[in-house]
């Protein structure tokens, strides 16, 4: 058969059409304009935060990164929340907790009924031993000397509050269950918490038939015991599991990875760019949030979340603080700014031992240090009306801070005073050798005023500054006479106090010892009643400035903005940040 | 050749061997990834070290560590092991998932920059060559070298803050004042000057006509509210495509050839009633039907160009098919601007379409053409800031090169043989003094890999710059020698692509086994 040219090319012209309808997008003609959850009811906020989000599992030592606590705080519910003035807030639509008995310390944790994740599933039995199990760190065995035995659930958080607990018994119903511990516990109320991590989730992925399996594993075996490690194969899989599993930056195939059992459930996420979390429909245990949407976008530099905040790209942003952050902020029409005291400080620490030796000298140094001064060069262009710190223990803002600096000796050293040092001194010239990190600005500056300062009274300050990667590693090596240098406070619980000055404590690096602040730390840790722990910190406070410790000298402050029209916003020092109350933000 | 080759690419592995060991050793000793928890007062401080002393394997001294890395990284480059391990990063993720996501990024975010910095910087070279010394030459000069010397950070801050944050404004209340209108008549006015030659009459003649053409087109464009509802129409387009058919058969081929301008024109008559036909078509775009249709429209002006006949088939060919090329995009772009107030308006948006950060909106629903523009006004100012930046370098290689080659024998002997200034010019000229740039461009493709750590930062891309860096702040060495790796593969490849497209180029230059 025979074609002409025209029925040719129209032939051709006729499959290139098929050809190209078949690749149109199928459905096409949507209109974009109405897409979107933005326009429900409750509204949508868009937040900048520094780092990509990485796991849903920010329990562990790979998930734990303040991205992944965030997600989950958004995403569970637990027995209690820490609000913006550090207390502990109880969660009862969530589940209870109450102290049974004082002597051995006994408590009982309560799952209200109906609390389940977001596939059904209530949160009961397996999650509260699973969480206990990871918490406590009842099964590990492993002897680092010996390098015998294994760690099993590699848990970022601290092990030594449940780790005074046996083996907790479960209900019938399996929604309440009972901690015992062999000693009291300080910190009670804030070392157990429900995890991330669904049991039922857990126990399938890590090879065991269903969430009662892992209950009778957890149950049945053994405690761990470094002096004779065993292989525990059933666990190690489920330990394995849960250690890697929910590690991802893309939105996992199976939706069992990111259960949730909060106000929110992840519905999408852009690796290293963003995440949209929306309502999580079934949840009915704890405050509502007003807003249906809630989009994460991770961007580093602060420079560029505020200019993202000024062209209306996120709502809030939470850049590092600095004073040209300040200033850009302040020339923006139509945001609000959050500032306030962060949970991390600056302190110069003497060492008990050296040139230091001497009560005398200790104290001499101390009346010289020009605390002011330091808080006006280092935050004042952040926050002209900032103030020293005057207490080791107590964060600036708490009740405890409010209750110990009138009383905890601080007062003295308020203002240098040289003539006192002098005096002190007696005519003495002993040569001080001050470290402190070389690489961060604040810490030259207030190196520079130090020794300014002491030097007026008689002291030859020796500049100890080393390189950024070099003066955490000579803490404590004896190679200085002070330090200057910052520490994070938790903010909650007594327990990070002996930490820091207990005799020979790991964080104890200037030798601190004094019998009267032990006796005290000794009580505190078995002290459960607030107003007494309160009373023993005074005591260790106050000892700390009357031996010549050193002195705390400011809080860093932190800054969050906002656009105006979003409502609900208070700045918050504690680990979530602005997030706190998240369920509070409404848009006008 | 082979032999040339193989050794080269022998040496190539000798050589990524001792880099890597360099850097590994360097990037271990380079700062210390214990000192965040140095300062912890955690009560569970000791654990947290541990947990990452294990983590990171610091136990092991780095030389040790390095070549358990190595024969994990070995296997990525032994064919069919189909096992390759670079480790994980501290968070847990393959690092081979984080390269390949990294790798997207910086290949979006620094393609469109090199490649017009590449023909736009070469175009700049090239006119500057042949009217050098004369205002155009010093202006170009004056702008490419100021622009060289601005740092990236500082142009990125000031594009975010008057080309998104300003410009979005501008577009709530698209109002431009009389002097703003006057401003953009005189900027062109004094464009104009700079690039026309002649006596100065002519050249006042062209500066009021380029006053008038910049002062009348804002004016037009404010008073028809077209930055909200931009467009060509067919009649634009269809003048447009009638220009760039005279301008590519004039480079091409020469007005005088009347065949390949008569092809060019017929593509534009025959273009302009598939404006028409193809708009139902495009409402229901995917990106696979815009290339097909892009390869169709060339196959259109190279079939036209093929039977004008003729005694140069090849030149009608080539400028029909640029022609229809240049054309389909212009009727790309009018589409997009159609599909621009959908865009402004989507609730993502909200009427502010110029973005500062990232690669898209999150959570954007739209078609296409919306997607289309969400990356376009994404990319647009990371794209300036680079373009901007590397122009410099192309435009003075190029002028340089463009004038060594005019004054070579051959230009003479091709003007004395009666051959006209174009041909000259794109025929000789033009064509080798691309040989050198070739060089430059197969090195700065393969840099492409490497990410632009300050830009990607700037503009909050997760690109490999920003991969390297970060890693190398958590001291966590899988990342870093997982992008060395591949900027340093892709660093020799294309230095052995370099100089084999030269031999190849330059018949001269001949690879010695």
């Amino acid at each position: 058969m025979r074609f002409g040219r025209t029925s040719k090319a129209v032939g051709v012209a006729a499959i290139a059409a098929l050809a190209l309808s078949a690749c149109a997008e199928s459905g096409g003609g949507e209109d974009p304009g109405t897409g979107g959850e933005g326009e429900a009811s409750g509204g949508a906020v868009t937040v900048a935060e520094v780092n990509p989000f990485t796991s849903f599992n920010s329990d562990s030592a790979t998930g734990n990164v303040d991205i992944n606590g965030k997600v989950s705080y958004l995403t569970h519910q637990d027995f209690y929340y820490v609000n913006d003035a550090l207390e502990v807030i109880r969660n009862e639509e969530f589940g209870t907790y109450e102290v049974t008995s004082e002597d051995p310390l006994t408590v009982e944790y309560t799952i209200n009924e109906g609390v389940a994740w977001s596939d059904g599933e209530p949160v009961d039995a397996g999650d509260l031993l699973l969480s206990w199990a990871v918490q406590s760190g009842y099964f590990d065995d492993e002897n680092p000397d010996a390098e015998t035995g294994t760690t099993y659930f590699a848990y970022a958080g601290a092990t030594d509050g449940l780790g005074l607990t046996g083996l907790p018994e479960i209900s019938e119903d399996g929604r309440t269950m009972t901690l015992e511990y062999t000693e009291p516990y300080a910190d009670y109320e804030i070392a157990f918490g429900i995890l991330d991590t669904p049991a039922h989730v857990v126990a399938t992925g890590g090879g065991l038939a269903d969430e009662d399996a892992l209950v009778e594993l957890i149950q049945t075996a053994p405690a761990g015991d470094p002096e004779s490690p065993e292989d525990r194969p059933d666990l190690q899989a489920v330990a394995e599991y849960w250690n890697t599993a929910f590690d991802t930056t893309t939105l996992p195939s199976d939706p069992a990875l990111y259960l949730s059992n909060g106000p929110y459930i992840v519905q999408d996420m852009t690796p290293d760019q963003s995440m949209t979390l929306v309502r999580n429909e079934d949840y009915a245990w704890g405050p509502e949030p007003a807003l249906d949407e809630i989009t994460i976008r991770y961007i580093g530099d602060a420079n560029a979340q505020v200019q993202a905040l000024q062209n209306g790209e996120v709502d809030i942003v939470q850049p590092q603080a600095s004073a040209d952050t300040l200033a850009s902020l302040e020339a923006i029409d139509g945001i609000q700014i959050l500032e306030g005291e962060e949970l991390s400080f600056d302190h110069i620490d003497l060492n008990y031992s050296g040139v230091f030796e001497d009560e005398n000298v200790r104290r001499a140094f101390m009346y010289t240090i020009p605390r002011d001064s330091i808080v006006e060069s280092v935050i004042g262009p952040l926050d002209p009306e900032a103030e020293p710190r005057n207490s080791q223990i107590f964060d600036i803002g708490t009740d405890g801070y409010d209750a110990a600096v009138p009383v905890n000796g601080s007062q003295e050293f308020a203002e240098p005073n040289i003539d006192m040092a002098k005096e002190l001194l007696a005519g003495a010239t002993p040569e001080v050798r001050i470290m402190y990190n070389a690489d961060n600005p604040n810490r030259v500056d207030a190196y520079t005023l130090i020794a300014e300062s002491a030097e007026q009274a008689g002291f030859t300050v020796v500049d100890g500054g080393l390189p950024g990667n070099e003066w955490g590693s000579a803490l404590g090596g004896g190679t200085y006479d002070a330090t200057i240098f910052g520490w994070v406070s938790p903010g909650v619980g007594v327990n990070g106090v002996p930490q820091l000055y207990g005799c020979d404590s790991a964080s104890n690096f200037n030798g601190f010892c004094d019998e009267e602040a032990q006796a005290a730390m000794d009580e505190l840790i078995v002290t459960i009643d607030p107003a007494e722990q309160q009373e023993l910190q005074i005591v260790v406070d106050t000892r700390l400035f009357e031996t010549g410790y050193g002195l705390p000298l400011f809080q860093s402050i932190g800054i969050n903005a906002a656009d105006e029209a979003v409502q609900g916003l208070t700045f918050n020092p504690g680990l979530v940040g602005v997030w706190w109350n998240f369920w509070e933000w409404s848009v006008a | 050749m082979l032999t040339y080759i193989v050794r080269r690419l022998i040496a190539a592995v000798l050589i990524l061997f001792g880099a890597s060991f360099l850097v590994y050793i360097l990037t271990a000793y380079s700062g210390d990834p214990l000192a965040d928890l140095r300062q912890s007062n955690a009560p569970n401080r000791e654990q947290l070290i541990q947990q990452r002393i294990d983590l990171l394997d610091l136990d092991v001294p780095p030389i040790l560590r390095y070549f358990s890395w190595v024969s994990g990284a070995v296997r990525c480059v032994v064919p069919f092991a189909l096992t390759c391990d670079l480790g994980n990063s501290v968070t847990g993720i393959e690092v081979t998932q984080l390269l390949g996501r990294a790798m997207g990024q910086t290949i979006m975010l620094v393609t469109a920059a090199t490649i017009l910095a590449i023909v736009i910087g070469i175009t700049l070279g090239i006119v500057t060559a042949l009217r050098q010394y004369s205002g155009l030459d010093y202006g170009v000069t004056f702008m490419a070298f100021l622009f060289f010397s601005l740092p990236v950070f500082w142009v990125a801050v000031l594009l975010k803050e008057f080309g998104a944050i300003g410009f979005n404004n501008f577009l709530s209340e698209p109002d431009i004042s009389f002097f703003a209108t006057m401003v953009c008549g005189l900027v062109g006015a004094f464009l104009f000057y700079l690039s026309t030659s002649g006596s100065l009459k002519r050249r006042l003649l062209w500066t009021a006509i380029g006053f008038v053409f910049a002062f009348g087109l804002i004016w037009f464009l404010d008073l028809t509210g077209w930055f909200l509802t931009p467009g060509f129409g067919p009649i634009v387009v269809a003048l447009l495509s009638v220009g760039i058919a005279y301008g590519v058969t004039l480079l091409t081929a020469g007005l005088k050839n009347r065949k390949a301008l008569y092809s060019s024109l017929i593509v534009v008559a025959i273009g302009i009633v598939a404006y028409f036909a193809v708009q139902p078509l495009l409402d229901r775009a995917t990106l696979l039907m815009v290339v097909l249709l892009g390869v169709a429209t060339v196959l259109v002006g190279l079939v036209v160009g093929y039977f004008m006949g003729g005694y140069d088939k090849r030149q009608n060919m080539t400028a029909a098919g640029l022609t229809a090329f240049l054309m389909g995009f212009l009727i790309l772009l009018d589409r997009f601007m159609q599909a621009w107030p959908s865009y402004f308006n989507n609730n993502r948006v909200n009427g502010r379409p110029i973005a500062t950060i990232g690669a898209s909106t999150p959570n954007l629903e739209g078609d296409f053409w919306v997607r289309g523009l969400d990356t376009y006004t994404h990319l647009l100012l990371p794209t300036i800031a680079l373009m901007l930046i590397s122009l410099a370098g192309y435009s003075r290689y190029s002028r340089a090169s463009m004038l060594e080659i005019m004054n070579q024998d051959y230009i003479r002997t091709a003007r004395a043989k009666g051959l006209g200034e174009r041909t000259v010019v794109m025929r000789h000229a033009f064509r080798n003094a691309l040989i050198p740039l070739a060089t430059l461009v197969a090195f700065d493709i393969g840099a492409l890999i490497g990410g632009a750590i300050i830009t990607e930062q700037v503009f909050a891309f997760s690109g490999m710059g920003q991969l390297f860096v970060q890693a190398l702040g958590r001291q966590d060495l899988n990342p870093v020698m997982g992008v060395f790796l591949i900027t340093g593969i892709v660093a020799l490849v294309f230095n052995l692509v370099a100089d084999l497209v030269y031999s190849v180029l330059d018949p001269r230059v001949r690879v010695k086994a």
